[in-house]
């Protein structure tokens, strides 16, 4: 029986390893936050510096989030969600989930990105990211990927998977009506693929295997782009819309000082050179970007793209439908 | 403590680990309000799921997926699964090893691979000037990556069970005069079944609940299963935990007809070859054919193995993606990354590795003890057991994490798992319990009940019994099921993202965050030293494995 004492040995290495592993204190303020990883592990190790007070994160893709924040509505564990989609926030605030706070480092936020109980952590915006190498003419509008150059080229997120994608699609309807629609049954003619959510829909342009993105997450490509992938992030002329990422307190926290004290630091000039680090736009207006900001950036004429929101959940629904009838799924 | 204390301890623990959480995923399904701690409005989610007009095409679509899993692996899995456990194979523990590979490459990174291999302007463009998005991105493509994934899965069990169903038997049907090849097919495949029929009901749960592969291949496909449909509602705004319920009570029961059917058909039977003392089995020799069949094992390898192995070993080289095959755009810069990040790679890794080892462990012993405890005719129930054990088996991993989350997140428990680690192994015991149930399941229907019962009358205890009678006559297939439990443990992904408490992560959340940002090199990189190092952890478990089958 050697062998069963050398795996008891193994194992027993193993729970080991498991206990060491378990070095979360258990009265951390606890975070709730979308993408990006590197952002909210700098801005939680950055507060801790500076307040002394432990972090801990949860970081997964909104969906993820939102699951774990249902699942968990008999005893909310999460004192700060930060959200990629602005609906989610406004969601939450209708339920009567969150506790209204305004920060004062949130006095150089636009209106249009804060609300009594949420505000941007920072921005980004949908654009069409085109693979330079790629041997088609560089695009400038939406409709420059229903030319012939780009048949079968073309990648868009999917809307239900993607919420920013949804909102591109919103703005779009909402500012030109049934044109919207025509051009997607022509991106659909023209051999264009509907392909998961973002990270699915950009790796493609990246290998080559497609030449451009249709509203593409602009931040993620900017750093793949630093990265030397040989992209291009353009910004449509007709005009595209802005994502907000809202951040918001729970109701439900024990620690309401300290996430008072956490959105602060997330809205200092120190937070939000964190946020402009990973190439979003910052909320607050006096830390510069580190890519165009929003005065370079030609927006939809829409009120919905402008304020980053899409419309209620019948119009999702609707909106979502149609969009399945033009691409035939 | 007899008999009745190890029913009753096993009992208990299949309840905490696997029906408690299934049944807050059934609460789930009838009180919608039960996340927020209300039983108000019951049934109101079943309708708007039931009515759904895309329900029937995700249902056919699922069957039709697993049916051409299932088919595939039989296809492939049992003819090698029977060359491996019927004649001496040259290099047999090289190609073993290459074959449990598939297991720990997770199935969404091997999607990725295939993709990054075959698509337009992929590596094999890149190489040969062809592409084969066509097929990838198709049904038969689908199947294909998926069923490369599962097979090992039936090749493993069916190589087992021929090697230990009537090599005895088999040699008695030679000396009475019978041909070799009729030994094996009137001897040898018949004594084998439980071992393929119970492989093939695996292989069919696995592709009705797996995620990775439909969700990155699929979706391009325009094709959608059931749990792409779960997980959609799980990972979507509006969030409907309710409607993911419901669909997943569909899945439930879609598997356990087929368990039903696979019970009928091997009830009756009596499978039992070790009757005394287990002799070495001896493996006939090949001869002429080791050449055609080496050649067989090889594509079979290339394949399943070597293939995505390469697409993922080429990104993480790579110094960026849309630079391509090229010289100069070789390099170590991602895990150079790796290692400069800081410890987080590194302290996944180790979390990985300890729940893995910690899961196989716990699944193994609670697995042979099910196996055990329901396989006694004289007990009765032992079918809801064996069935009860079975269903992680049939449900998405990100379903058994909310059921877990709803169970153990209640406000009046006085102590919890959840936010603590353990939470993770929980999810991993309950989702791969049926590997070890299956596996020991197989061995024990061929361990004769007299010589148990020949131990007890010499005077020994139940507990002697078990431990120097049964346990080493099955102990090697419950070592290779938790050697395919810890691979699975190590990179499980789905439950992962969700119930990883919070400051944690394990190494398959890691590498998809990496993927989320766009990351493909570095998550590959990472990707290509996890299945390494795994790899090398599990040649160390084979060796001792080989070892223990030669005394």
């Amino acid at each position: 029986m050697q062998t069963i004492s050398s795996v008891r040995g193994l194992a027993g290495a193993g729970l080991l390893a498991l206990g060491l592993a378990v070095a979360t204190p258990a009265t951390a303020l606890t975070v709730y936050s979308a993408g990006p990883a590197p952002l909210i592990d700098a801005l939680a190790a950055g507060f801790t510096k500076l307040s002394g007070e432990p972090v801990s994160v949860f970081q997964g893709t909104t969906g993820k989030v939102f699951a774990r924040l249902e699942a968990e509505a008999a005893n909310p564990q999460a004192d700060i969600v930060i959200s990629a989609s602005w609906d989610s926030a406004v969601d939450l605030d209708q339920r009567g989930w969150l506790m209204p706070y305004t920060s004062p480092n949130a006095a150089s936020v636009s209106d249009a990105y804060k609300a009594p109980t949420y505000v941007a952590q920072g921005l980004s915006a949908l654009a069409l990211v085109w693979n330079t190498k790629s041997g088609t003419p560089r695009p400038a509008d939406w409709s420059d990927l229903t030319a012939d150059a780009f048949r079968d080229k073309v990648n868009l997120p999917d809307p239900a998977q993607s919420g920013t994608a949804l909102e591109l699609l919103a703005g779009l309807v909402s500012a030109q009506g049934d044109k919207a629609w025509q051009l997607m049954s022509e991106l659909r003619r023209n051999g264009a693929a509907v392909a998961g959510a973002n990270a699915a829909a950009l790796n493609p342009v990246l290998q080559g295997a497609k030449a451009a993105v249709f509203g593409a997450v602009d931040y993620v490509a900017f750093g793949q782009k630093a990265k030397g992938e040989a992209i291009e992030v353009i910004f449509p002329s007709s005009g595209t819309v802005i994502a907000p990422r809202p951040m918001m307190i729970l109701k439900s926290t024990a620690k309401p000082e300290q996430a008072k004290a956490f959105i602060d630091y997330v809205l200092s000039g120190a937070g939000q050179a964190e946020v402009a680090k990973v190439y979003l736009i910052p909320a607050t207006a006096d830390v510069p970007a580190q890519r165009p900001g929003l005065a370079d950036i030609p927006l939809l004429e829409s009120a919905s793209a402008a304020q980053g929101g899409t419309p209620p959940a019948t119009d999702r629904a609707t909106l979502l439908r149609e969009f399945d009838k033009a691409f035939g799924r | 403590m007899g008999a009745h204390g190890l029913r009753r301890i096993t009992i208990a623990a299949l309840l905490v680990v696997v029906g408690l959480p299934m049944a807050m995923i059934g609460m789930q399904a009838v009180f919608p309000e039960i996340a927020a701690g209300r039983l108000g409005t019951p049934f109101a989610a079943l309708g708007p799921v039931l009515q759904d007009p895309r329900l029937p095409q995700l249902v056919w679509n699922t069957l039709k997926l697993a049916a051409g899993v299932v088919l595939l692996s039989a296809a492939i899995g049992i003819p090698l699964g029977v060359l491996r456990g019927w004649f001496r194979i040259p290099m047999a523990p090289l190609w073993d090893l290459l074959l449990l590979v598939p297991f720990l490459i997770p199935p969404y990174i091997a999607a990725m691979g295939w993709i990054l291999f075959l698509q337009p302007a992929g590596y094999w463009q890149q190489l040969t000037g062809w592409h084969a998005g066509g097929f990838l991105f198709s049904f038969p493509g689908v199947v294909f990556v998926m069923t490369l994934n599962v097979f090992p899965v039936v090749y493993f069990a069916v190589s087992r069970g021929v090697a230990s169903a009537g090599g005895r038997l088999a040699d008695v049907a030679r000396v009475c005069g019978a041909p070799p090849w009729q030994a094996l097919w009137r001897i040898t495949l018949p004594l084998a079944a439980p071992a393929m029929a119970a492989s093939l009901l695996l292989a069919f749960a696995m592709s009705i609940e797996e995620y990775g592969t439909p969700a990155v291949l699929a979706a391009n496909a325009g094709f959608f299963v059931l749990v792409t449909g779960i997980e959609s509602r799980l990972s979507e705004w509006p969030i409907d935990l309710p409607g993911a319920a419901v669909m997943s009570l569909i899945l439930v029961a879609l598997a356990l007809t087929v368990f039903s059917l696979q019970r009928r058909l091997l009830r009756g039977r009596d499978f039992e070859t070790i009757g005394g003392k287990p002799a070495a089995a001896a493996q006939r020799e090949l001869g002429a054919w080791r050449w055609p069949v080496l050649l067989i094992f090889a594509i079979v390898v290339a394949l399943a193995t070597l293939a995505p192995l390469f697409a993922i070993a080429a990104t993480a080289f790579s110094r960026t993606l849309s630079g391509g095959l090229a010289a100069g755009n070789l390099g170590l810069d991602h895990f150079r990354a790796i290692f400069t990040e800081g410890s987080a790679a590194l302290r996944a890794f180790g979390l990985s590795i300890g729940l893995g080892l910690a899961a196989a462990l716990l699944a193994g012993i609670l697995g042979a003890a099910v196996a055990y405890v329901a396989s006694r005719p004289a007990q009765r129930g032992g079918r809801w057991l064996d069935a009860l054990s079975a269903l992680p088996n049939t449900l998405p991993g990100v379903v058994v994490a909310v059921g877990l989350i709803l169970l153990w997140n209640q406000p009046f428990l006085p102590f919890t798992p959840y936010n603590t680690v353990a939470i993770l192994l929980l999810a991993y015991v309950c989702l791969l319990l049926p590997y070890p149930v299956r596996y020991s399941q197989a061995a024990l229907r061929q361990v004769a009940g007299n010589l148990e019962a020949a131990a007890r009358v010499h005077g020994a205890g139940v507990y002697r019994a078990l431990w120097s009678i049964v346990l080493p006559l099955i102990w090697p297939s419950v070592l290779a099921a938790m050697v395919l439990v810890f691979a699975v443990a190590s990179r499980e992904l789905v439950a992962s993202l969700l119930l990883a408490p919070a400051g944690l992560q394990t190494v398959s959340v890691f590498v998809w965050r990496q993927f989320e940002q766009g990351s493909v090199g570095q998550g590959m990189a990472v990707s290509l030293l996890t299945i390494l190092a795994t790899g090398g952890l599990i040649l160390a478990a084979l060796h001792t494995l080989r070892r223990l089958q030669r005394t």
